[in-house]
């Protein structure tokens, strides 16, 4: 791994070195001034001796992303340039959340820097499990003037901040839900387009089924996310008024027609075992055409466009996730890099964070990776990141901005960083399994997770309505 | 031996009220002898096993979420997770998935073990090689054997499911399929362990004494009468200790269902360790699961002492 990195960094090196006077080189050379900058600005003294955070192995964890298959290959310059060594876990959503959840509940030293999971936000931040990043701001000597805090889109940081407004992390992800057509010529060949609400939405699945055995839907198995906005389109509600009141909703017309709603797309529309799908798998049903729609952050639709193994490059068309009779909700999230209370390399995960998510590595992700996820205003804002967005023609930037504004206006995703949530999404996942399965209808499913959801609350000390 | 001569010739010699005085505090040296060489190893266990176990009774007492630095040490309500016990239907739907999930991995397990077992027990070469390769999805880790699972259950990538399409059939996804899905998990844990029934049985066979087969076989008996008047009756003792062993683990299946189907769908194969488990590790509800963990041991240790009275201490039963 170590001699590979190497190999890695004297190679990128090499490019730097061959390659004539352009943009990407303006970047490279930007962000190795940047670490050396962030070296010195770091401790001046040390300058000349040995580098400040020789000897120091962090220790970071986070769920898998393509984020992070891109970081991996700058993380050799990083060390090179702190003397630091970084061992970077990535696992999947659930088992990383699972894991760091109860190292954290232990306040030890075994990480130095998570990510801060968007569920996991207000629960981590409310017990005191991440260190609070203000003092790392307002010293000088940690943070130089133009790493500019206030550069991150507001929304994306709302999550990631405590009622203060201080910070516990900073984003690498904002995760704005669209729609993808992996296989959109076969909904032109029947003379349809993109669906925009949730009618056309079934119809276009019904008019497609069976066509050059593409399966018209897909999804992962995270329903607590994916199925929110069918829930809330539909006019039912997550919890009556997050976050001060946590009463569930569901024993409701509205979410038992959302849940059938889902359920049979999933059901009818997927293909085989879509339910035990992981993001991964899904996107990969995507990609290699076996499957047509789906709504999901943008981070798992770029891909269909941009990765080389992509076979629907060609064909693949975004739009808005569909709107119901009470409008559309699409998603949106962020994920953040923080610091556990109990690291003992405090200084040198917030170097690694200020590096990871500063101006030029994420500039350097779009440019070379099309990253779509940004989340620092000024990079979004730049004719780079519209040129990288634009796909097939589409303006796909235009679409996420939309989403982040969207998500941040209404303020309905506030159901999600409440510290019970996961436990309360638990019931919802089991919900939507039941329906998708034919086990239960929408309504016996939502009542019952409805019951469920309310001694669980009850368990962890929530006040919930009478009735 | 010595001791006691000693003993006899001092009541010869009529000393009898001293030589008792010296033989009991003989006997108390012996026993505080024996006492310290075992209390190493009791206070091991104790500290291995005892309170840990105790420890964790003490949290099932308590509503402990770690999330709530004041649930920790409150006794104020100490049967109130219990009270949630009795009240989970979710748990109690658990309790059920356990028992057909033991029921039918254990029969289908004994069964299998046995049949392959007689017909593996023939001195061939050929056989011989074969019983090793069937010892080897019990030697795999279980973590393994879940993924190869897992395989052959995902549509996309299983050959099982190219075979059966090619052949002109679909075969839906067994592991989201609720009607499948315990099925699925029964059928990768019963290929996984019927190899530890087979070598028992195989074992217990290989010192089966010939006569019993040779006299039945003088008396005129057919092949399937040799199976369950001669044979089957021999290892009755052996696959009575090899079921009720796999019962007991039966209860801790967990890499399977945890890689396979996460419980679901819906709740189809939520075992009740693994309920636990999401209770602890999910939402850090480490009180409520602590208590379910005391009713699965006190499950558990009902299974043991039945195995105990069934099988004795080391006796063979046939």
């Amino acid at each position: 791994m170590d001699l590979d990195r190497q190999n890695r960094s004297s190679g990128a090196r090499a490019t730097l070195g061959a390659a004539r006077l352009h943009r990407r080189q303006l970047l490279q050379s930007a962000l190795a001034g940047s670490a050396a900058l962030a070296v010195g600005l770091r401790a001046p003294a040390v300058l000349g001796q040995a580098k400040q955070f020789a000897g120091v192995t962090l220790q970071g964890a986070s769920f898998a992303s393509t984020f992070f298959g891109y970081l991996e290959n700058y993380i050799p310059e990083f060390e090179e340039a702190t003397g630091m060594k970084v061992n970077f876990e990535t696992n999947a959503f659930p088992v990383f959340n699972q894991r760091t959840d109860l190292e954290l509940s232990t306040q030890g030293s075994a990480l130095d820097v998570i990510n801060v999971t968007f569920i996991y936000s207000g629960r981590w931040i409310g017990a005191g499990w991440v260190e609070n990043l203000k003092p790392y701001l307002e010293d000088p000597n940690l943070t130089p003037d133009d790493w500019d805090p206030q550069d991150f889109v507001g929304g994306t940081m709302a999550s990631l901040s405590d009622a203060n407004g201080d910070p516990y992390g900073f984003p690498w992800e904002a995760g704005a839900m669209i729609m993808a057509a992996a296989r959109a010529d076969l909904l032109e060949q029947k003379g349809l387009g993109l669906p925009t609400t949730f009618d056309e939405l079934m119809n276009v699945c019904d008019q497609t089924k069976g066509m050059e055995r593409v399966a018209p839907f897909t999804a992962d198995k995270l329903h607590h996310w994916n199925w929110i906005p069918y829930l809330m389109g539909f006019g039912g509600t997550v919890f009556k008024d997050p976050p001060a009141n946590l009463t569930p909703t569901w024993d409701t017309p509205q979410a038992a027609e959302a849940a059938d709603f889902y359920g049979r797309l999933l059901s009818e529309y997927g293909p085989p075992g879509v339910l035990s799908f992981t993001d991964d798998q899904a996107m990969q049903s995507q990609k290699t055409g076996r499957a047509n729609m789906r709504t999901q952050a943008i981070t798992w639709m770029v891909p269909l466009a941009k990765d080389p193994d992509s076979r629907v490059k060609d064909t693949v068309r975004y739009g808005l996730v569909p709107s119901g009779p009470s409008g559309a909700f699409p998603g949106s999230n962020s994920h953040g890099f923080g610091i556990p209370v109990g690291s003992k390399n405090k200084e040198a995960a917030w170097e690694f964070i200020k590096w990871a998510v500063g101006k030029q590595t994420t500039l350097r992700m779009l440019e070379q990776h099309g990253y779509p996820s940004i989340c620092r205003r000024s990079i979004i804002d730049t004719e780079l990141f519209k040129e990288t967005l634009t796909l097939n023609g589409q303006d796909v930037a235009s679409l996420y901005l939309e989403v982040l504004e969207l998500g941040g206006k209404g303020g309905y995703m506030k159901y999600r960083t409440v510290p019970q949530f996961p436990q309360v999404g638990d019931k919802l996942n089991k919900a939507i399994e039941k329906v998708a399965t034919g086990q239960a209808t929408g309504l016996e499913a939502m009542a019952e997770a409805q019951a469920e959801a309310v001694a669980d609350l009850k368990k962890s000390g929530v006040q919930i309505d009478a009735g | 031996m010595q001791r006691s001569g000693e003993l006899t010739a001092e009541r010869a010699t009529g000393h009898t009220a001293p030589a008792a005085g010296l033989a009991r505090r003989f006997e108390e040296q012996r026993r505080r002898f024996y006492s310290n060489l075992l209390l190493p190893a009791l206070v091991a266990l104790m500290v291995v096993t005892l309170l840990p176990t105790i420890y964790l009774v003490v949290v099932s007492l308590t509503p402990l979420d770690l999330a709530r630095p004041e649930t920790h040490w409150d006794f104020s309500r100490p049967f109130a997770q219990y009270e949630n016990v009795l009240n989970d239907s979710r748990l109690h739907n658990s309790l059920w998935v356990q028992a057909k999930l033991s029921f039918w991995s254990v029969l289908l397990q004994v069964v299998l073990g046995f049949v392959f077992a007689l017909l593996l027990n023939v001195s061939s070469k050929v056989l011989m090689a074969l019983r090793t390769v069937f010892l080897i999805p019990m030697v795999l880790p279980p973590i393994v054997v879940a993924i190869i699972w897992k395989v052959l259950y995902t549509p996309d990538i299983s050959p099982f499911h190219w075979a059966t399409e090619a052949l002109g059939f679909v075969v839906p996804s067994l592991i989201t399929d609720p009607n499948w899905a315990l099925t699925a998990i029964i059928i990768a844990d019963v290929w996984e362990w019927f190899p530890f029934v087979m070598l028992m049985v195989l074992a217990s066979l290989q010192m089966m004494p010939s006569e019993y087969i040779e006299a039945a076989k003088v008396d005129g008996a057919s092949v399937l009468q040799l199976t369950f008047y001669v044979t089957l009756p021999y290892l009755k003792g052996v696959l009575l200790v090899a079921a009720l062993f796999r019962l007991v683990d039966s209860i801790k299946a967990f890499p399977l269902i945890y890689i396979l189907t996460d419980g679901g769908p819906g709740t189809v194969t939520e075992v009740t360790n693994f309920y636990s488990f999401i209770q602890a590790f999910n939402f850090s509800y480490l009180g409520f699961s602590s208590a379910i963990t005391v009713v699965l041991v006190v499950i558990t240790i009902f299974l043991s002492w039945l195995i105990i009275r069934m099988v004795g201490w080391g006796q063979r039963v046939d």
